[in-house]
């Protein structure tokens, strides 16, 4: 088989035309996870033309550098560096030079390790049930208590060599508190990091935020702890104000979507019912909605899922670059590598 | 001239490349007893102690280090849990640490006895076997011996071709166990039970940061086993347990500790999907949080074994019940779906010594045996007649 360019011809016009303060949903199954797809944004945002492309292209394409922050709530940033490594992606390079920027969503987002946990190590193991409640600010507590999370982290040698062994993460987000003010904490942060990323960039330079899995919060919070489908939406959009283009990743397993509809005839938990919201509002907002869902039909050896690409609500008929509905297959290789094919083709 | 050129060229290569290939073979994980890299990718492995389930895996002929497989059961049988005390007895074996969460030491005193290495079982089998092999229709062959899946087609060339001398060295990556036996081995006593200890806050909290301190205090060798059995059973948990906030902070924590530990951490969960249904958003996203995501749905219960089950021949045993991967690790993370284990039908069964997966087919038609009878002694050609 020949191998795949790294960047599908038929997925490229989507994932490469960002127009400005668009916002593009990408949702996911159990079965059909989106992170191929983020890859190939972010292959599209960041990788230098070839030399090739370079004599044909235009002099718009070359002119403007792009630079990405990724958000990631489900995955490290191991993961994400060796997968952008198969598809030619130097993410440590392209962070040193500021290309990129990479904020941690999951190591640290509800239990950041405190300093006790180095101290006690030759004690420790086990011996006896530790029943010490963590360093964690208890909810409710007072918004000016909780304000400085930056500081909160732990001091001395256990913060120190964490920060040494991972290079490259911009920044850990911690949820600390609870409600508004939580999500306001986290805002800062990422929007701390957008700005310096911004700092070092030329006129008519794009900035693309990707945010991984950030209905992660809404369910492992949820309005028992302040947050809900209005506070996240709230939140997305504040940040997409400081990004040029937008792009987000959710889940829509059946559950977690139709649960919530009236005719499901029962109660819906308030989890189902808050990310019901959360998804179908964002679908509205969205300038164009990329569907990955597995094969109605079963399992085939020569198909990982079906890719749909839908306009959003937010999809205006003015523009310039019509965004053409479309509806795909694709397929994951061993080695990482994507096609793309419309139905009947291969 | 050419000669001379080529001679002087070669041999700094040849010691250029011995010395990285010996300074990566030590480094690599494989020296650490029960660690094997895939044979898909080379990343670190671990037995799962089942070894048909090792084979289901994407590949990888065993669980990748760093990742979290869900075992779900459907009913009040406990094949889950069976496949759970496999994993946690392949570890008392390899000598890994293991976390035992929220169950009385009891449990770990129930272990599985050891046989031997699984490699030795399906020897003894296979010559059982030999025997009637000619029986089996030629064609199906290659699925009754698929043991292995995808993985056997690198085990196969290897046993014949390293011979026995070079199998018996090497140790055994995963082991066979005995159900109705105990296993006693001098590493049993570095099991760990973690209780579920009421808490103001959620109930996970002080499990995290004993699993936290012991895998972060421990020597970088150290290969650790995280066990969770009947996750959410309101034997064992408390009633706000359930919530979101509580588990799926939970699970992301876990998450968040193995991707920090990546090498030296597994984990295995077992879930009631009978009090906790697969249609709700709870379980749904504590499947989107795991890497691995295998149901069980065990036949009910019928005298009647053998009609109502899959078994091909009254000599093979019935399978007890239906086994669906829904997400498998590594393979899905990438975007899934191409592994040719996925969407397949599986059954499983146990039996004293092993639980085995195969692929699930239908039995034939059931109540045909009278026409099949009057076929054969009327209408259906002699054997003869067939033969050319």
């Amino acid at each position: 088989m020949p191998s795949q360019p790294p960047l599908p011809p038929l997925l490229a016009p989507y994932v490469s035309t960002l127009p400005e303060s668009s916002l593009t949903l990408a949702s996911s199954i159990l079965g059909a996870t989106s992170n191929w797809l983020v890859l190939r944004f972010l292959h599209a945002a960041l990788s230098s033309p070839s030399p090739n492309a370079a004599f044909g292209a235009d002099e718009l394409q070359t002119g403007i550098k792009k630079k990405v922050v990724l958000v990631s709530f489900l995955r490290s940033y191991d993961f994400w560096k060796t997968e952008a490594k198969r598809l030619g992606l130097d993410l440590a390079r392209l962070v040193d030079k500021q290309q990129f920027a990479f904020i941690d969503g999951l190591s640290e987002l509800f239990y950041a390790p405190d300093a006790a946990t180095s101290n006690t190590s030759p004690a420790g193991l086990g011996s006896s049930p530790r029943t010490v409640l963590p360093l964690r600010s208890p909810p409710g507590a007072v918004p000016g208590k909780t304000l400085p999370p930056t500081a909160a982290p732990p001091k001395g040698n256990a913060n120190v060599t964490r920060a040494q062994a991972e290079p490259g993460i911009a920044k850990k987000l911690h949820f600390t508190g609870r409600g508004l003010a939580a999500l306001d904490l986290m805002e800062k942060d990422i929007i701390a990091v957008i700005e310096q990323q911004k700092s070092s960039m030329e006129d008519g330079d794009e900035l693309v935020l990707i945010l991984d899995q950030p209905d992660l919060l809404l369910a492992a919070t949820g309005p028992s702890m302040g947050i809900g489908a209005t506070e996240m939406a709230e939140w997305v959009t504040v940040l997409q104000q400081h990004a040029y283009a937008t792009v987000l990743t959710l889940a829509t397993d059946a559950p977690l979507i139709h649960n919530a509809s009236v005719s499901a005839g029962q109660l819906a938990t308030p989890i189902e019912m808050e990310h019901a919201a959360f998804a179908i509002g964002l679908a509205h907002r969205a300038r164009s909605v990329m569907q990955l869902r597995t094969l109605e039909t079963g399992a085939a050896k020569d198909v990982s899922g079906v890719l749909r690409i839908s306009r959003g609500g937010g999809w205006s008929a003015g523009e310039e670059d019509s965004l053409e509905e479309k509806e795909v297959l694709y397929f994951i290789q061993r080695d990482g590598s994507v096609s793309v094919f419309g139905r009947g083709e291969s | 001239m050419s000669f001379r050129k080529r001679n002087i060229g070669l041999s700094p290569g040849v010691d250029r490349t011995a010395v990285p290939n010996a300074a990566t073979q030590p480094a690599a994980p494989e020296s650490t007893p029960g660690i094997r890299p895939s044979p898909d990718d080379g990343r670190p492995t671990t037995s799962t102690g089942t070894r048909s389930l090792d084979n289901l895996l994407a590949g990888h002929a065993g669980l990748p280090m760093g990742k979290l497989l869900l075992v779900e059961e459907n009913g009040t049988t406990d094949f889950a849990g069976a496949l759970l005390r496999y994993y946690a007895a392949e570890g008392v074996i390899q000598e890994q640490k293991i976390h035992v969460v929220g169950v009385p030491e009891q449990w770990g005193r129930s272990l599985p006895g050891l046989i031997g290495s699984a490699e030795s079982l399906d020897e003894k089998r296979s010559d059982r076997r030999k025997d009637d092999r000619m029986k089996i229709a030629w064609r199906y062959e290659r699925l009754g011996e698929f043991g292995a899946g995808v993985a056997g087609s690198r085990d196969a060339p290897a046993t014949p071709g390293a011979q026995d001398p070079a199998a018996k060295e090497a140790p055994a990556f995963c082991h066979a166990f005995d159900l109705t036996k105990r296993l006693t081995h001098p590493s049993i006593t570095n099991m760990t039970f973690i209780p579920v200890t009421p808490s103001k806050e959620s109930p996970f909290l002080p499990i995290l940061k004993r699993l936290q301190t012991a895998i972060s205090s421990s020597p970088a060798s150290t290969i650790h086993r995280i066990v969770i059995p009947s996750l959410l059973n309101p034997a064992m948990y408390p009633p706000d347990a359930c919530h979101p906030e509580h588990v799926l902070q939970f699970f992301h924590a876990l998450k968040a500790l193995m991707s920090a530990h990546t090498t030296r951490v597994t984990a295995m969960i077992t879930f009631p999907l009978s009090l906790y249904p697969r249609s709700s958003g709870l379980v749904r996203w504590v499947e989107l949080l795991s890497d691995g995501v295998i149901e069980l749905c065990p036949f009910p219960h019928s005298a009647d074994a053998t009609a109502t089950s899959g078994a091909a021949t009254s000599q093979e045993e019935p399978p007890q019940g239906m086994l669906k991967t829904h997400r498998l690790p590594v393979l899905h993370e990438r975007g899934g779906g191409s592994d040719q284990n996925v969407g397949q039908d599986w059954a499983f069964i146990l039996s004293r010594r092993r639980f085995e997966i195969k692929p699930f087919s239908l039995p034939p038609a059931e109540g045909d045996t009278e026409a099949q009878d009057a076929s054969a002694a009327g209408g259906m050609p002699k054997k003869s007649d067939l033969e050319f």
